[in-house]
C-alpha cells in the first residue's frame, strides 16, 4: 500500500512551557469524514490550525498525498475551512462571497458564475446570490461559508466547531445537511467538535483528544463498545465507574475485589495492571439489566434500589452497591421490572460479559 | 431603562425645556453670525435693519480671501489623506499587534489630544524655526497632522476592533495573500471608519486656528487665520460672511459623517 491520503505525522506544538499537542499521529483516507472530539484545550483545534497553516508545529510533519504541506503558506494550500464564528465578508453579497476564492484565482467569469450557482445549490441556497450576509440567519451564513469553502474543490475541508453558535434544533438540521454534502461531494473532511452526539452522527471515524494527545481512534460503535481508556469511556456515552482492587490478573482478564469483600471474576481488562493495583469497573446504564435473580459470576452485582424516576420511554433507576457506590440503570418501557421496582428493593444488576470493562490507567 | 421618559409627568416638560435652552445656547452665536452676514449694517447692528448679499459679493471679489480658502482646502486635503494612511497603519499595529509597550504606544499616539494646543504650537514653532518650515505648506500639514492623527487612530481602531480577524483568516484560506486579504476584505469592511477618520481629519485642519497662526506667513495663511487677522484690523461684515461659509462646509461634512455612521448601524 502506498502512503495515506493525509498523514498527520507526530505533530507536537508547544507555547512556551505549555504543550498544546503531543505526538498527534493520524492517517486519514481520501473521502473520509474524520472528527476530532475532545474537551476545550485538548489540542484538537491546534491540530486543525496547523493543518490550515495558521500555526507552525514545533515538531512533526503533515503530508497530503505523500507531500509535506508545512512549507506552503496558508493561501497556497488550497484547503477549505469553515470557522466557528461567522466569517462571511460583510461588504460582499452572498454570490460575491462564494465567488471570492475563484476571483483571487483569476478564474474566467463564465466559470465563476457556473461554479457559484452550483455551490449555492449544493447548500440549498439557490437564488440567494444578491442577499447581504448581515440580513441572513446564523444557519444560512454557515451554509454560505460552506459553499465558499467548497467552491474551489479543496482536497481537504476543515470545520472548526461550525455549529457551536447555533441553537440545538438548527444544529441538528445542518448536521444532516453536512452529512448529505459529504456524501454528495466525497470531499475529505476534518471536523472539530466537543459534542459527542455531533461526532457520532457525522463521522466515519472519531479521534478522541485529551490533554494534547489522541486517546483512541475508531468508528462510533468501536469507541462505544470497546473504549481504550477511562477518558474515552467517560466521553462517549454515559457510564458509571466502580472503584476496586485487582485480586487476580490472568490473560487480560481480571478478578476485582471491592471494599466490602464482593468479588467479580473474569472481566476483560484494558491497560496494564498487577495484583493489588487499583482498577475501575465501567458499566453503561443502558447496557445493564435489573433482575431479582443472581446472574452468572463476573456479570452480576447485588444492589439496593434508591430512587426510580419515570421518564416516558424509560425509567432511570439509581441503586447502590453493597459498598455504597452509586449505579445508574435505564429500564426501557415494557421491561418486566418496570412498575414493580421501588425504593429499598434488594435486587441484582446483570450484564453481558463483553459490556463490562476494567481500566487500570488514570 | 432606568428612567422612562413617558412616565416622568411634569418633569418631562422641565427636562425638555432645559434641553431646548442648551441647544439654543450652543446655536445662538452661529445663528447670530449667519444673520449678521446677510444684514446691511456696516457696523454689525443686531437685529439687522435690512438684508443684503453685498458682503458675500465683497468676499468673492477679494482674491486674498479666495487665496486663503484655497490654502485651507489644500492643507486640509493633504492632512486628510496622510492622517487616514498613517492612522490605518498605526491602528493595525495597535489593534492586531502583540508586542511589549503597546498600551504605552497607544497613549503616546493620543497625547496631542490632551496637550494644550498652544504648547504644541510653541514647540513646533521653535522646532520649525531650525528646520525652516515655518510659513511653508509642509509646516502647516505636519502641525495639523499632529492634532488630527489621534482622532483618526481612535476612529479606525474602533472600526478595526469590531472586525473579526477570523474573517481575514478566511480570506487567506480562500487563496488571497495576506496583503490581498487586507485590501479586498479588511479595508472595505472598515470603510465607514476610514471615511469618518477622513472627514474628521479634514475638519480639524479646516477650522484649526491656533497652530495656523503660528505657522502662517503674510503670503501663506488659512481661512481661519485670515478671519482672525482681518478681525484685528477692522470690523467688517465680510468676516461674518466668511465665517458663515466656514460653518456651512463644517455642517455639510458633519452631516456626511453622521450619515455614514447611520449607514453602518443599519
Amino acid at each position: 500500500m502506498t502512503s495515506p491520503y493525509l498523514h498527520i505525522n507526530g505533530i507536537r506544538k508547544t507555547f512556551g512551557d505549555v504543550v498544546a499537542t503531543d505526538h498527534v499521529e493520524l492517517e486519514i483516507g481520501e473521502g473520509e469524514f474524520m472528527t476530532f472530539l475532545g474537551p476545550s484545550g485538548s489540542g484538537k483545534s491546534t491540530t486543525l490550525y496547523i493543518l490550515a497553516g495558521f500555526q507552525d508545529p514545533t515538531a512533526g510533519d503533515i503530508r497530503l498525498r505523500g507531500k509535506s504541506i508545512l512549507q506552503t503558506p496558508s493561501h497556497k494550500r488550497n484547503i477549505g475551512m469553515v470557522f466557528q464564528r461567522y466569517t462571511l465578508f460583510p461588504h460582499l453579497s452572498v454570490g460575491e462571497n462564494v465567488a471570492f476564492p475563484l476571483r483571487v484565482r483569476r478564474a474566467p467569469q463564465a466559470e465563476i458564475a457556473a461554479k457559484v450557482k452550483r455551490a449555492l445549490s449544493l447548500v440549498r441556497l439557490d437564488g440567494f446570490e444578491d442577499r447581504m450576509p448581515g440580513n441572513m440567519s446564523g444557519g444560512q451564513q454557515q451554509r454560505v461559508a460552506l459553499a465558499r469553502a467548497l467552491v474551489y474543490d479543496p482536497p481537504v475541508l476543515l470545520m472548526d466547531e461550525p455549529l457551536s453558535a447555533l441553537d440545538k434544533k438548527l444544529r441538528e438540521e445542518i448536521q444532516y445537511e453536512i452529512r448529505r454534502i459529504h456524501q454528495q461531494t466525497g470531499v475529505t473532511i476534518l471536523y472539530v467538535t466537543h459534542d459527542q452526539e455531533e461526532a457520532l452522527r457525522l463521522s466515519d471515524r472519531i479521534a478522541v483528544f485529551n490533554r494534547g494527545r489522541i486517546e483512541q481512534v475508531g468508528t462510533g460503535p468501536e469507541l462505544y463498545a470497546s473504549p481504550a481508556t477511562h477518558f474515552v469511556a467517560d466521553f462517549i456515552g454515559d457510564s458509571a465507574f466502580l472503584t476496586g482492587e485487582l485480586a487476580e490478573v490472568k490473560d487480560g482478564r481480571a478478578t476485582l475485589r471491592f471494599t466490602d469483600g464482593t468479588h467479580l471474576a473474569d472481566v476483560p481488562m484494558h491497560g496494564p495492571g498487577a495484583r493489588g493495583g487499583k482498577a475501575e469497573l465501567m458499566l453503561r446504564p443502558e447496557r445493564i439489566d435489573l433482575s431479582d435473580t443472581v446472574g452468572p459470576p463476573g456479570a452480576s452485582l447485588p444492589v439496593t434500589v434508591e430512587d426510580v424516576t419515570f421518564l416516558g420511554n424509560n425509567s432511570a433507576v439509581t441503586a447502590r452497591t453493597g459498598w455504597g457506590d452509586p449505579l445508574y440503570i435505564r429500564l426501557n418501557f415494557g421491561h418486566p421490572m418496570m412498575g414493580s421496582v421501588s425504593r429499598g428493593d434488594k435486587l441484582h444488576v446483570r450484564w453481558q460479559p463483553q459490556d463490562a470493562h476494567v481500566f487500570t490507567n488514570e | 431603562m432606568l428612567m422612562n421618559f413617558d412616565k416622568l409627568g411634569a418633569w418631562r416638560w422641565i427636562l425638555s425645556g432645559i434641553c431646548a435652552l442648551m441647544a439654543l445656547f450652543l446655536l445662538l452665536p452661529i445663528l447670530f453670525i449667519v444673520a449678521l452676514s446677510f444684514g446691511n449694517s456696516r457696523w454689525l447692528i443686531f437685529p439687522p435693519p435690512g438684508w443684503t448679499l453685498k458682503w458675500y459679493g465683497e468676499l468673492f471679489a477679494d482674491p486674498r480671501w479666495l487665496q486663503a480658502a484655497f490654502t485651507s482646502a489644500k492643507i486640509a486635503a493633504i492632512v486628510m489623506v496622510l492622517s487616514v494612511a498613517i492612522g490605518l497603519l498605526a491602528s493595525l499595529a495597535l489593534v492586531r499587534g502583540r508586542f511589549r509597550g503597546r498600551e504605552v504606544l497607544r497613549g503616546f499616539f493620543l497625547t496631542p489630544m490632551v496637550l494644550p494646543v498652544v504648547i504644541i504650537a510653541v514647540a513646533l514653532y521653535a522646532a520649525f524655526l531650525r528646520l525652516g518650515l515655518n510659513g511653508t505648506l509642509p509646516g502647516f500639514v505636519i502641525a495639523h497632522l499632529i492634532v488630527a492623527l489621534p482622532f483618526s487612530i481612535i476612529t479606525i481602531s474602533g472600526a478595526l476592533e469590531t472586525f473579526d480577524p477570523s474573517i481575514e483568516d478566511a480570506a487567506i484560506l480562500c487563496g488571497a495573500s495576506p496583503w490581498e486579504a487586507r485590501f479586498r476584505v479588511t479595508l472595505p469592511a472598515i470603510s465607514h471608519g476610514l471615511f469618518s477618520a477622513a472627514i474628521f481629519s479634514f475638519l480639524i485642519s479646516w477650522d484649526e486656528v491656533v497652530l495656523a497662526i503660528f505657522m502662517a506667513s503674510p503670503t501663506l495663511q488659512t481661512l481661519p487665520v485670515k478671519v482672525w487677522t482681518t478681525l484685528r484690523q477692522d470690523l467688517t461684515p465680510v468676516i461674518a460672511a466668511a465665517s458663515t461659509l466656514l460653518v456651512l462646509l463644517t455642517v455639510v461634512l458633519m452631516i456626511a459623517a453622521a450619515l455614514i455612521r447611520k449607514g453602518k448601524s443599519r
